[in-house]
Protein backbone atom coordinates (compact mmCIF):
# COMPACT_ATOMS: atom_id res chain seq x y z
CA UNK A 1 0.00 0.00 0.00
CA UNK A 2 1.27 3.40 -0.92
CA UNK A 3 2.09 5.22 2.27
CA UNK A 4 2.43 8.66 0.70
CA UNK A 5 -1.14 8.56 -0.51
CA UNK A 6 -2.75 8.94 2.89
CA UNK A 7 0.01 10.85 4.53
CA UNK A 8 0.47 14.39 5.71
CA UNK A 9 -2.97 15.87 6.33
CA UNK A 10 -4.64 13.30 4.05
CA UNK A 11 -4.77 16.25 1.68
CA UNK A 12 -3.31 14.43 -1.34
CA UNK A 13 -6.55 12.47 -1.37
CA UNK A 14 -8.71 15.56 -1.08
CA UNK A 15 -7.30 17.73 -3.86
CA UNK A 16 -8.87 17.95 -7.30
CA UNK A 17 -8.65 14.65 -9.16
CA UNK A 18 -9.27 16.11 -12.61
CA UNK A 19 -6.24 16.14 -14.89
CA UNK A 20 -6.59 19.21 -17.08
CA UNK A 21 -3.09 18.77 -18.45
CA UNK A 22 -3.18 15.23 -19.72
CA UNK A 23 -0.33 12.77 -19.69
CA UNK A 24 1.52 11.87 -22.89
CA UNK A 25 3.08 15.28 -23.47
CA UNK A 26 6.70 15.48 -24.55
CA UNK A 27 8.43 17.07 -21.57
CA UNK A 28 11.91 15.84 -20.60
CA UNK A 29 12.09 13.25 -17.86
CA UNK A 30 12.35 14.93 -14.48
CA UNK A 31 10.78 18.18 -15.66
CA UNK A 32 9.45 20.07 -12.67
CA UNK A 33 7.89 22.78 -14.79
CA UNK A 34 5.30 20.45 -16.29
CA UNK A 35 4.53 19.24 -12.78
CA UNK A 36 3.97 22.83 -11.78
CA UNK A 37 1.61 23.39 -14.72
CA UNK A 38 -0.33 20.27 -13.77
CA UNK A 39 -0.70 21.46 -10.18
CA UNK A 40 -1.72 24.89 -11.43
CA UNK A 41 -4.48 23.37 -13.58
CA UNK A 42 -5.67 21.28 -10.64
CA UNK A 43 -5.94 24.39 -8.51
CA UNK A 44 -7.64 26.47 -11.22
CA UNK A 45 -10.25 23.94 -12.27
CA UNK A 46 -12.24 23.74 -15.49
CA UNK A 47 -13.46 27.29 -15.83
CA UNK A 48 -10.17 28.66 -17.05
CA UNK A 49 -8.72 30.07 -20.24
CA UNK A 50 -4.96 29.93 -20.58
CA UNK A 51 -2.83 32.10 -22.84
CA UNK A 52 0.62 30.62 -23.12
CA UNK A 53 3.77 32.19 -24.52
CA UNK A 54 6.21 30.36 -26.71
CA UNK A 55 8.46 28.19 -24.61
CA UNK A 56 8.97 24.71 -23.26
CA UNK A 57 5.38 24.29 -22.14
CA UNK A 58 4.02 25.25 -25.53
CA UNK A 59 6.41 22.95 -27.40
CA UNK A 60 5.88 19.89 -25.23
CA UNK A 61 2.12 20.15 -24.83
CA UNK A 62 0.82 21.13 -28.23
CA UNK A 63 2.83 19.45 -30.97
CA UNK A 64 0.62 19.34 -34.05
CA UNK A 65 -1.85 17.58 -34.33
CA UNK A 66 -1.97 16.66 -30.67
CA UNK A 67 -2.65 18.62 -27.54
CA UNK A 68 -2.33 17.86 -23.86
CA UNK A 69 -4.72 20.61 -22.77
CA UNK A 70 -8.25 19.99 -21.56
CA UNK A 71 -8.97 23.69 -21.02
CA UNK A 72 -9.19 26.42 -23.66
CA UNK A 73 -5.61 27.29 -24.46
CA UNK A 74 -4.13 29.90 -26.79
CA UNK A 75 -0.56 29.91 -27.95
CA UNK A 76 0.77 33.40 -28.52
CA UNK A 77 4.12 34.97 -29.23
CA UNK A 78 6.71 35.73 -26.58
CA UNK A 79 5.86 39.43 -26.39
CA UNK A 80 2.12 39.50 -25.93
CA UNK A 81 1.02 36.80 -23.50
CA UNK A 82 -0.23 39.24 -20.91
CA UNK A 83 -1.78 41.43 -23.62
CA UNK A 84 -3.71 38.49 -25.07
CA UNK A 85 -4.80 37.33 -21.62
CA UNK A 86 -6.06 40.80 -20.78
CA UNK A 87 -7.83 40.96 -24.14
CA UNK A 88 -9.54 37.65 -23.50
CA UNK A 89 -10.66 38.92 -20.12
CA UNK A 90 -12.05 42.12 -21.62
CA UNK A 91 -13.75 40.12 -24.39
CA UNK A 92 -15.41 37.77 -21.91
CA UNK A 93 -16.66 40.74 -19.95
CA UNK A 94 -18.18 42.32 -23.03
CA UNK A 95 -19.80 39.08 -24.22
CA UNK A 96 -21.22 38.43 -20.77
CA UNK A 97 -22.67 41.91 -20.65
CA UNK A 98 -24.37 41.35 -24.00
CA UNK A 99 -25.70 38.02 -22.80
CA UNK A 100 -23.95 36.05 -25.53
CA UNK A 101 -22.25 33.66 -23.12
CA UNK A 102 -23.51 32.27 -19.85
CA UNK A 103 -22.63 34.05 -16.68
CA UNK A 104 -20.26 31.59 -15.03
CA UNK A 105 -17.03 33.02 -13.72
CA UNK A 106 -14.03 32.26 -15.91
CA UNK A 107 -10.49 32.96 -14.80
CA UNK A 108 -8.04 34.06 -17.45
CA UNK A 109 -4.47 32.97 -16.93
CA UNK A 110 -1.36 34.06 -18.76
CA UNK A 111 1.64 31.78 -18.49
CA UNK A 112 5.17 32.23 -19.74
CA UNK A 113 8.69 31.18 -19.00
CA UNK A 114 11.29 33.43 -17.46
CA UNK A 115 12.31 34.80 -20.86
CA UNK A 116 8.71 35.44 -21.85
CA UNK A 117 8.07 37.23 -18.55
CA UNK A 118 11.22 39.02 -17.52
CA UNK A 119 12.73 39.92 -20.90
CA UNK A 120 10.49 39.83 -23.93
CA UNK A 121 7.00 39.89 -22.48
CA UNK A 122 7.77 42.41 -19.78
CA UNK A 123 6.10 45.52 -21.15
CA UNK A 124 2.87 43.69 -21.98
CA UNK A 125 2.83 42.21 -18.49
CA UNK A 126 3.53 45.53 -16.84
CA UNK A 127 0.72 47.11 -18.85
CA UNK A 128 -1.80 44.38 -18.06
CA UNK A 129 -1.02 44.54 -14.35
CA UNK A 130 -1.25 48.32 -14.34
CA UNK A 131 -4.62 48.30 -16.11
CA UNK A 132 -5.94 46.00 -13.40
CA UNK A 133 -7.41 43.18 -15.48
CA UNK A 134 -8.99 40.32 -13.58
CA UNK A 135 -6.35 37.74 -14.46
CA UNK A 136 -3.50 35.66 -13.09
CA UNK A 137 -0.06 35.73 -14.63
CA UNK A 138 2.15 32.77 -13.82
CA UNK A 139 5.86 32.88 -14.61
CA UNK A 140 7.51 29.47 -14.82
CA UNK A 141 11.07 30.40 -14.06
CA UNK A 142 13.66 27.81 -15.03
CA UNK A 143 16.39 30.42 -15.14
CA UNK A 144 17.32 30.40 -18.85
CA UNK A 145 15.84 29.97 -22.34
CA UNK A 146 15.81 26.19 -21.95
CA UNK A 147 13.59 25.45 -24.94
CA UNK A 148 16.00 26.90 -27.50
CA UNK A 149 19.16 25.52 -25.92
CA UNK A 150 19.97 27.09 -22.55
CA UNK A 151 20.66 30.71 -23.49
CA UNK A 152 20.96 33.18 -20.64
CA UNK A 153 17.99 35.33 -19.66
CA UNK A 154 17.62 38.00 -17.02
CA UNK A 155 16.36 35.23 -14.76
CA UNK A 156 19.66 33.37 -14.88
CA UNK A 157 21.41 33.56 -11.52
CA UNK A 158 24.93 34.91 -11.04
CA UNK A 159 27.61 32.40 -11.86
CA UNK A 160 25.48 29.94 -13.83
CA UNK A 161 27.02 28.61 -17.00
CA UNK A 162 24.79 28.84 -20.08
CA UNK A 163 25.49 28.48 -23.79
CA UNK A 164 25.59 32.26 -24.29
CA UNK A 165 27.32 32.93 -20.96
CA UNK A 166 29.66 29.96 -20.88
CA UNK A 167 32.16 29.34 -18.14
CA UNK A 168 35.75 29.00 -19.25
CA UNK A 169 39.20 30.45 -18.78
CA UNK A 170 38.09 34.07 -18.94
CA UNK A 171 34.47 34.09 -17.88
CA UNK A 172 32.78 32.33 -15.00
CA UNK A 173 29.27 32.13 -16.33
CA UNK A 174 26.52 34.69 -15.92
CA UNK A 175 27.90 38.05 -14.81
CA UNK A 176 24.71 39.73 -13.54
CA UNK A 177 22.33 39.12 -10.67
CA UNK A 178 18.93 37.60 -11.20
CA UNK A 179 16.14 40.09 -11.78
CA UNK A 180 13.84 40.19 -8.77
CA UNK A 181 10.59 39.84 -10.65
CA UNK A 182 8.30 39.35 -7.66
CA UNK A 183 9.44 42.67 -6.19
CA UNK A 184 8.84 44.44 -9.50
CA UNK A 185 5.30 43.10 -9.46
CA UNK A 186 4.85 44.21 -5.84
CA UNK A 187 5.87 47.67 -7.02
CA UNK A 188 2.89 47.60 -9.42
CA UNK A 189 0.75 47.50 -6.29
CA UNK A 190 -1.44 44.65 -7.50
CA UNK A 191 -3.60 42.78 -4.98
CA UNK A 192 -1.66 39.54 -4.86
CA UNK A 193 1.91 38.44 -5.59
CA UNK A 194 3.31 35.08 -4.52
CA UNK A 195 6.30 32.87 -5.13
CA UNK A 196 5.73 29.13 -5.38
CA UNK A 197 7.73 25.98 -5.99
CA UNK A 198 6.27 22.61 -7.12
CA UNK A 199 8.38 20.85 -4.48
CA UNK A 200 5.81 22.21 -2.02
CA UNK A 201 2.58 21.13 -3.75
CA UNK A 202 0.09 22.01 -1.03
CA UNK A 203 1.55 25.49 -0.63
CA UNK A 204 1.48 25.79 -4.43
CA UNK A 205 -2.19 24.84 -4.72
CA UNK A 206 -3.20 27.08 -1.83
CA UNK A 207 -1.54 30.12 -3.38
CA UNK A 208 -3.03 29.54 -6.84
CA UNK A 209 -6.47 29.09 -5.27
CA UNK A 210 -6.01 32.33 -3.40
CA UNK A 211 -5.00 34.12 -6.61
CA UNK A 212 -8.07 32.66 -8.29
CA UNK A 213 -10.37 33.98 -5.60
CA UNK A 214 -9.02 37.51 -5.92
CA UNK A 215 -10.81 39.94 -8.25
CA UNK A 216 -8.04 41.76 -10.03
CA UNK A 217 -4.57 41.06 -11.30
CA UNK A 218 -2.31 38.66 -9.46
CA UNK A 219 1.17 37.46 -10.22
CA UNK A 220 2.62 34.07 -9.31
CA UNK A 221 6.33 33.42 -9.69
CA UNK A 222 6.99 29.71 -9.95
CA UNK A 223 10.45 28.28 -9.52
CA UNK A 224 10.62 25.35 -11.94
CA UNK A 225 13.68 23.19 -11.84
CA UNK A 226 15.10 22.07 -15.19
CA UNK A 227 17.45 19.08 -14.87
CA UNK A 228 18.39 19.31 -18.56
CA UNK A 229 19.50 22.91 -18.45
CA UNK A 230 20.89 22.86 -14.95
CA UNK A 231 23.06 19.86 -15.78
CA UNK A 232 21.82 17.72 -12.94
CA UNK A 233 20.37 14.18 -12.84
CA UNK A 234 16.67 14.11 -13.63
CA UNK A 235 15.69 12.46 -10.35
CA UNK A 236 16.99 15.48 -8.40
CA UNK A 237 14.39 17.98 -9.66
CA UNK A 238 12.19 17.94 -6.55
CA UNK A 239 15.06 17.90 -4.07
CA UNK A 240 16.69 20.77 -5.97
CA UNK A 241 13.56 22.87 -5.54
CA UNK A 242 13.59 22.15 -1.82
CA UNK A 243 17.26 23.04 -1.61
CA UNK A 244 16.63 26.33 -3.43
CA UNK A 245 13.97 27.19 -0.88
CA UNK A 246 15.90 25.96 2.14
CA UNK A 247 19.09 27.80 1.18
CA UNK A 248 17.18 31.05 0.66
CA UNK A 249 18.03 31.28 -3.03
CA UNK A 250 14.30 31.25 -3.76
CA UNK A 251 12.31 32.16 -0.64
CA UNK A 252 8.59 31.35 -0.62
CA UNK A 253 6.41 34.29 0.32
CA UNK A 254 3.22 36.07 -0.61
CA UNK A 255 2.29 39.73 -0.71
CA UNK A 256 -1.36 40.55 -0.24
CA UNK A 257 -2.18 44.24 -0.70
CA UNK A 258 1.35 45.16 0.30
CA UNK A 259 1.48 42.89 3.35
CA UNK A 260 4.33 40.42 3.22
CA UNK A 261 3.97 36.93 4.63
CA UNK A 262 6.69 34.29 4.61
CA UNK A 263 5.34 30.79 3.91
CA UNK A 264 5.35 28.37 6.84
CA UNK A 265 7.46 25.99 4.75
CA UNK A 266 10.50 28.23 5.08
CA UNK A 267 13.06 26.86 7.55
CA UNK A 268 14.13 28.88 10.58
CA UNK A 269 17.79 28.68 9.66
CA UNK A 270 18.97 28.75 6.08
CA UNK A 271 21.30 26.09 4.73
CA UNK A 272 24.54 27.11 3.02
CA UNK A 273 24.13 27.59 -0.74
CA UNK A 274 27.04 25.23 -1.40
CA UNK A 275 24.60 22.36 -0.85
CA UNK A 276 22.38 23.78 -3.58
CA UNK A 277 25.23 24.44 -6.02
CA UNK A 278 26.92 21.08 -5.63
CA UNK A 279 24.49 18.82 -7.54
CA UNK A 280 24.28 21.24 -10.49
CA UNK A 281 26.71 21.17 -13.40
CA UNK A 282 26.03 24.80 -14.28
CA UNK A 283 27.71 25.95 -11.04
CA UNK A 284 30.53 23.39 -11.13
CA UNK A 285 33.22 25.86 -12.21
CA UNK A 286 32.63 28.31 -9.34
CA UNK A 287 35.56 28.92 -7.03
CA UNK A 288 35.21 29.21 -3.27
CA UNK A 289 35.51 33.00 -3.15
CA UNK A 290 32.86 33.35 -5.87
CA UNK A 291 30.47 31.12 -3.95
CA UNK A 292 31.11 33.15 -0.78
CA UNK A 293 30.26 36.32 -2.70
CA UNK A 294 26.97 34.83 -3.90
CA UNK A 295 26.23 33.53 -0.39
CA UNK A 296 26.69 37.03 0.98
CA UNK A 297 24.20 38.44 -1.50
CA UNK A 298 21.65 35.66 -0.92
CA UNK A 299 21.83 36.21 2.85
CA UNK A 300 21.44 39.96 2.41
CA UNK A 301 18.42 39.57 0.10
CA UNK A 302 16.83 37.15 2.54
CA UNK A 303 17.37 39.49 5.46
CA UNK A 304 15.77 42.29 3.45
CA UNK A 305 12.75 40.08 2.80
CA UNK A 306 12.49 39.11 6.46
CA UNK A 307 12.60 42.78 7.36
CA UNK A 308 9.73 43.50 4.98
CA UNK A 309 7.73 40.61 6.42
CA UNK A 310 8.29 42.01 9.88
CA UNK A 311 7.37 45.64 9.21
CA UNK A 312 5.03 45.58 6.21
CA UNK B 1 -25.94 7.64 -21.90
CA UNK B 2 -29.08 9.61 -21.22
CA UNK B 3 -30.20 12.80 -22.97
CA UNK B 4 -31.53 15.85 -21.17
CA UNK B 5 -32.29 19.49 -21.76
CA UNK B 6 -30.49 21.85 -19.40
CA UNK B 7 -31.39 25.53 -19.78
CA UNK B 8 -32.33 24.86 -23.39
CA UNK B 9 -29.08 23.04 -24.17
CA UNK B 10 -29.04 19.41 -25.23
CA UNK B 11 -26.78 17.52 -22.82
CA UNK B 12 -25.99 13.84 -22.62
CA UNK B 13 -24.49 12.28 -19.52
CA UNK B 14 -23.45 8.77 -18.47
CA UNK B 15 -26.02 6.84 -16.45
CA UNK B 16 -25.58 6.88 -12.72
CA UNK B 17 -23.99 10.34 -12.52
CA UNK B 18 -25.57 13.25 -10.70
CA UNK B 19 -27.27 16.23 -12.25
CA UNK B 20 -24.76 18.68 -10.78
CA UNK B 21 -21.89 17.30 -12.88
CA UNK B 22 -23.94 17.53 -16.08
CA UNK B 23 -24.98 21.10 -15.31
CA UNK B 24 -21.43 22.19 -14.59
CA UNK B 25 -20.19 20.24 -17.60
CA UNK B 26 -22.59 22.27 -19.74
CA UNK B 27 -20.84 25.40 -18.47
CA UNK B 28 -23.55 26.60 -16.13
CA UNK B 29 -22.50 27.88 -12.74
CA UNK B 30 -24.27 26.40 -9.71
CA UNK B 31 -23.29 27.61 -6.24
CA UNK B 32 -22.46 24.83 -3.80
CA UNK B 33 -20.85 24.60 -0.39
CA UNK B 34 -20.96 20.97 0.68
CA UNK B 35 -20.22 19.12 -2.60
CA UNK B 36 -16.65 17.81 -2.48
CA UNK B 37 -15.44 15.18 -4.90
CA UNK B 38 -13.48 13.20 -2.31
CA UNK B 39 -16.49 12.52 -0.10
CA UNK B 40 -20.04 11.30 -0.61
CA UNK B 41 -22.85 13.78 -1.14
CA UNK B 42 -25.29 14.75 1.55
CA UNK B 43 -27.26 17.59 0.00
CA UNK B 44 -26.94 19.63 3.16
CA UNK B 45 -26.33 23.18 1.96
CA UNK B 46 -29.35 23.22 -0.42
CA UNK B 47 -27.77 25.86 -2.64
CA UNK B 48 -27.54 23.60 -5.69
CA UNK B 49 -31.32 23.41 -6.14
CA UNK B 50 -32.70 23.31 -9.69
CA UNK B 51 -36.16 22.93 -11.19
CA UNK B 52 -36.81 19.71 -13.10
CA UNK B 53 -39.71 18.94 -15.38
CA UNK B 54 -40.99 15.43 -15.98
CA UNK B 55 -44.16 15.29 -18.05
CA UNK B 56 -46.33 18.17 -16.90
CA UNK B 57 -45.04 18.44 -13.36
CA UNK B 58 -42.14 20.51 -12.20
CA UNK B 59 -40.39 20.31 -8.88
CA UNK B 60 -37.36 21.60 -7.05
CA UNK B 61 -34.56 19.11 -6.35
CA UNK B 62 -30.98 19.29 -5.11
CA UNK B 63 -28.92 18.68 -8.23
CA UNK B 64 -25.99 17.21 -6.32
CA UNK B 65 -28.09 14.23 -5.26
CA UNK B 66 -30.47 13.84 -8.18
CA UNK B 67 -29.40 11.20 -10.71
CA UNK B 68 -29.63 11.95 -14.41
CA UNK B 69 -32.70 10.70 -16.25
CA UNK B 70 -33.71 10.32 -19.87
CA UNK B 71 -35.80 13.20 -21.18
CA UNK B 72 -35.41 15.39 -18.11
CA UNK B 73 -35.91 19.11 -18.64
CA UNK B 74 -33.82 21.14 -16.19
CA UNK B 75 -34.03 24.82 -15.46
CA UNK B 76 -31.25 26.25 -13.31
CA UNK B 77 -32.11 29.92 -13.56
CA UNK B 78 -35.91 30.09 -13.23
CA UNK B 79 -37.43 32.59 -10.83
CA UNK B 80 -38.62 29.76 -8.58
CA UNK B 81 -35.10 28.32 -8.31
CA UNK B 82 -33.53 31.70 -7.64
CA UNK B 83 -36.11 32.41 -4.94
CA UNK B 84 -35.31 29.17 -3.15
CA UNK B 85 -31.58 29.82 -3.43
CA UNK B 86 -31.96 33.35 -2.11
CA UNK B 87 -34.01 32.14 0.84
CA UNK B 88 -31.44 29.45 1.65
CA UNK B 89 -28.68 32.00 1.44
CA UNK B 90 -30.53 34.43 3.71
CA UNK B 91 -30.97 31.70 6.30
CA UNK B 92 -27.33 30.62 6.06
CA UNK B 93 -26.27 34.22 6.41
CA UNK B 94 -28.41 34.62 9.51
CA UNK B 95 -26.85 31.51 10.99
CA UNK B 96 -23.20 32.36 10.23
CA UNK B 97 -22.90 36.12 9.73
CA UNK B 98 -19.12 36.08 10.24
CA UNK B 99 -18.22 33.63 7.50
CA UNK B 100 -16.43 35.49 4.71
CA UNK B 101 -17.12 32.65 2.26
CA UNK B 102 -20.86 33.07 2.79
CA UNK B 103 -20.60 36.84 2.66
CA UNK B 104 -18.83 36.70 -0.69
CA UNK B 105 -21.33 34.18 -2.05
CA UNK B 106 -24.22 36.31 -0.87
CA UNK B 107 -22.72 39.37 -2.55
CA UNK B 108 -22.41 37.46 -5.81
CA UNK B 109 -26.04 36.34 -5.56
CA UNK B 110 -27.24 39.78 -4.57
CA UNK B 111 -28.48 38.65 -1.16
CA UNK B 112 -28.41 40.94 1.85
CA UNK B 113 -28.86 40.03 5.54
CA UNK B 114 -32.56 40.14 6.35
CA UNK B 115 -33.74 41.87 9.52
CA UNK B 116 -36.62 39.38 9.88
CA UNK B 117 -34.23 36.58 10.83
CA UNK B 118 -32.61 36.76 14.24
CA UNK B 119 -28.86 36.48 13.86
CA UNK B 120 -27.21 33.55 15.61
CA UNK B 121 -24.17 34.32 17.69
CA UNK B 122 -23.23 30.91 19.03
CA UNK B 123 -22.98 28.89 15.83
CA UNK B 124 -19.60 30.12 14.62
CA UNK B 125 -19.20 29.52 10.90
CA UNK B 126 -20.70 26.03 10.90
CA UNK B 127 -23.53 25.39 8.44
CA UNK B 128 -23.93 21.75 9.57
CA UNK B 129 -23.06 20.36 6.15
CA UNK B 130 -21.42 17.31 7.71
CA UNK B 131 -18.46 17.40 5.29
CA UNK B 132 -16.00 17.07 8.17
CA UNK B 133 -17.91 14.15 9.66
CA UNK B 134 -17.95 12.34 6.34
CA UNK B 135 -14.29 12.97 5.54
CA UNK B 136 -13.34 11.64 8.98
CA UNK B 137 -15.38 8.52 8.36
CA UNK B 138 -14.80 7.87 4.67
CA UNK B 139 -11.34 9.19 3.85
CA UNK B 140 -9.49 9.04 7.16
CA UNK B 141 -11.47 6.17 8.64
CA UNK B 142 -11.58 7.09 12.32
CA UNK B 143 -15.03 8.72 12.91
CA UNK B 144 -13.78 10.96 15.68
CA UNK B 145 -16.43 13.65 15.19
CA UNK B 146 -20.15 13.69 14.65
CA UNK B 147 -23.27 15.78 14.95
CA UNK B 148 -25.06 15.82 18.26
CA UNK B 149 -28.07 17.42 19.95
CA UNK B 150 -31.32 18.14 18.12
CA UNK B 151 -32.95 21.02 16.32
CA UNK B 152 -31.44 24.42 16.79
CA UNK B 153 -28.98 23.06 19.35
CA UNK B 154 -27.41 20.71 16.82
CA UNK B 155 -23.67 21.09 16.55
CA UNK B 156 -20.60 19.31 15.29
CA UNK B 157 -17.87 18.01 17.57
CA UNK B 158 -16.33 15.14 19.40
CA UNK B 159 -18.65 13.01 21.62
CA UNK B 160 -19.79 15.03 24.69
CA UNK B 161 -17.39 17.77 23.52
CA UNK B 162 -14.63 15.98 25.35
CA UNK B 163 -11.11 15.23 24.16
CA UNK B 164 -11.38 12.42 21.67
CA UNK B 165 -9.12 9.42 21.99
CA UNK B 166 -9.66 8.24 18.43
CA UNK B 167 -8.94 11.61 16.78
CA UNK B 168 -5.51 11.48 15.12
CA UNK B 169 -5.17 15.21 14.53
CA UNK B 170 -4.74 14.90 10.77
CA UNK B 171 -6.68 18.05 9.97
CA UNK B 172 -8.62 16.60 7.04
CA UNK B 173 -11.81 18.09 8.52
CA UNK B 174 -10.20 21.53 8.47
CA UNK B 175 -9.24 21.01 4.86
CA UNK B 176 -12.74 20.18 3.61
CA UNK B 177 -14.70 22.62 5.76
CA UNK B 178 -16.26 25.01 3.22
CA UNK B 179 -16.68 27.92 5.60
CA UNK B 180 -13.57 27.63 7.77
CA UNK B 181 -15.38 26.81 11.00
CA UNK B 182 -12.96 24.26 12.43
CA UNK B 183 -9.89 25.68 14.12
CA UNK B 184 -6.51 24.03 13.95
CA UNK B 185 -3.53 25.76 15.49
CA UNK B 186 -0.09 24.37 14.71
CA UNK B 187 2.79 25.84 16.68
CA UNK B 188 6.10 24.04 16.31
CA UNK B 189 5.89 20.74 18.13
CA UNK B 190 2.21 21.02 19.06
CA UNK B 191 -1.06 21.03 17.17
CA UNK B 192 -4.36 21.94 18.76
CA UNK B 193 -7.60 20.70 17.24
CA UNK B 194 -10.99 19.75 18.69
CA UNK B 195 -9.84 20.79 22.16
CA UNK B 196 -6.99 18.34 22.26
CA UNK B 197 -3.29 19.09 21.92
CA UNK B 198 -1.30 16.68 19.78
CA UNK B 199 2.41 16.09 19.93
CA UNK B 200 4.02 16.52 16.52
CA UNK B 201 6.61 14.14 15.17
CA UNK B 202 9.95 15.65 14.22
CA UNK B 203 11.45 14.28 11.02
CA UNK B 204 14.36 12.04 11.93
CA UNK B 205 16.42 13.50 9.08
CA UNK B 206 15.69 17.24 8.85
CA UNK B 207 14.11 17.79 12.27
CA UNK B 208 11.02 19.54 10.93
CA UNK B 209 7.74 18.85 12.71
CA UNK B 210 5.50 17.42 10.05
CA UNK B 211 2.63 15.28 11.38
CA UNK B 212 1.02 14.34 14.70
CA UNK B 213 2.51 11.23 16.31
CA UNK B 214 -0.98 9.74 16.66
CA UNK B 215 -1.56 10.07 12.93
CA UNK B 216 1.66 8.22 12.15
CA UNK B 217 0.78 5.49 14.64
CA UNK B 218 -2.62 5.16 12.97
CA UNK B 219 -1.10 4.93 9.48
CA UNK B 220 1.51 2.47 10.72
CA UNK B 221 -1.19 0.26 12.15
CA UNK B 222 -3.36 0.49 9.07
CA UNK B 223 -0.68 -0.06 6.41
CA UNK B 224 1.80 -2.17 8.32
CA UNK B 225 4.62 0.28 7.65
CA UNK B 226 7.14 0.58 10.45
CA UNK B 227 7.25 3.72 12.57
CA UNK B 228 10.93 4.25 11.70
CA UNK B 229 10.03 4.63 8.04
CA UNK B 230 7.14 6.94 8.83
CA UNK B 231 9.15 9.23 11.08
CA UNK B 232 10.95 10.59 8.03
CA UNK B 233 8.98 13.45 6.50
CA UNK B 234 7.73 13.22 2.91
CA UNK B 235 10.36 15.69 1.80
CA UNK B 236 13.33 13.69 3.08
CA UNK B 237 12.06 10.27 2.07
Amino acid sequence: MNIVENFDLFAPRLINKQELLSSGHRACSGCAEVLAVRLMCKALGENTIIASATGCMEIVSSMFPTTAWRVPWIHVAFENTAAVASGVEAGLKALRKKGKIDDRYIKVVGMAGDGGTMDIGFQALSGAMERGHDMIFVCFDNEAYMNTGIQRSSGTPMGASTTTAPAGKVSSGQKTWKKNMAEIMVAHEIPYVATVCPSYPLDFIRKIEKAKSIQGPSYIHCFSMCPTGWRSPSHTAISMGRLAVETGVFPLFEVEHGHYRISPDMPRKLRPIRQYFKPQGRFRHLKDDEIDQIQERVTLEYQKLMGKAKYL
Amino acid sequence: MVNMMIDGKKVSAPKGTMLLESIRGAGIAVPTLCAHEAISRSGACRLCVVEIKKGNRTRIVTSCLYGVEEGLIVDTKSERVLNVRRLVMELLLARCPESDVLQKMARDMGVEPQPRYAVDTDKGKCILCRSCVRVCEEVVGVSAIGLFSRGSYKEVGTPYNEKSDVCIGCGACVYVCPTGHIEMISTGDKRKIWGRTFKMQACSKCGKFFAPVDQLKFISKKTGTSMEELSVCTECR
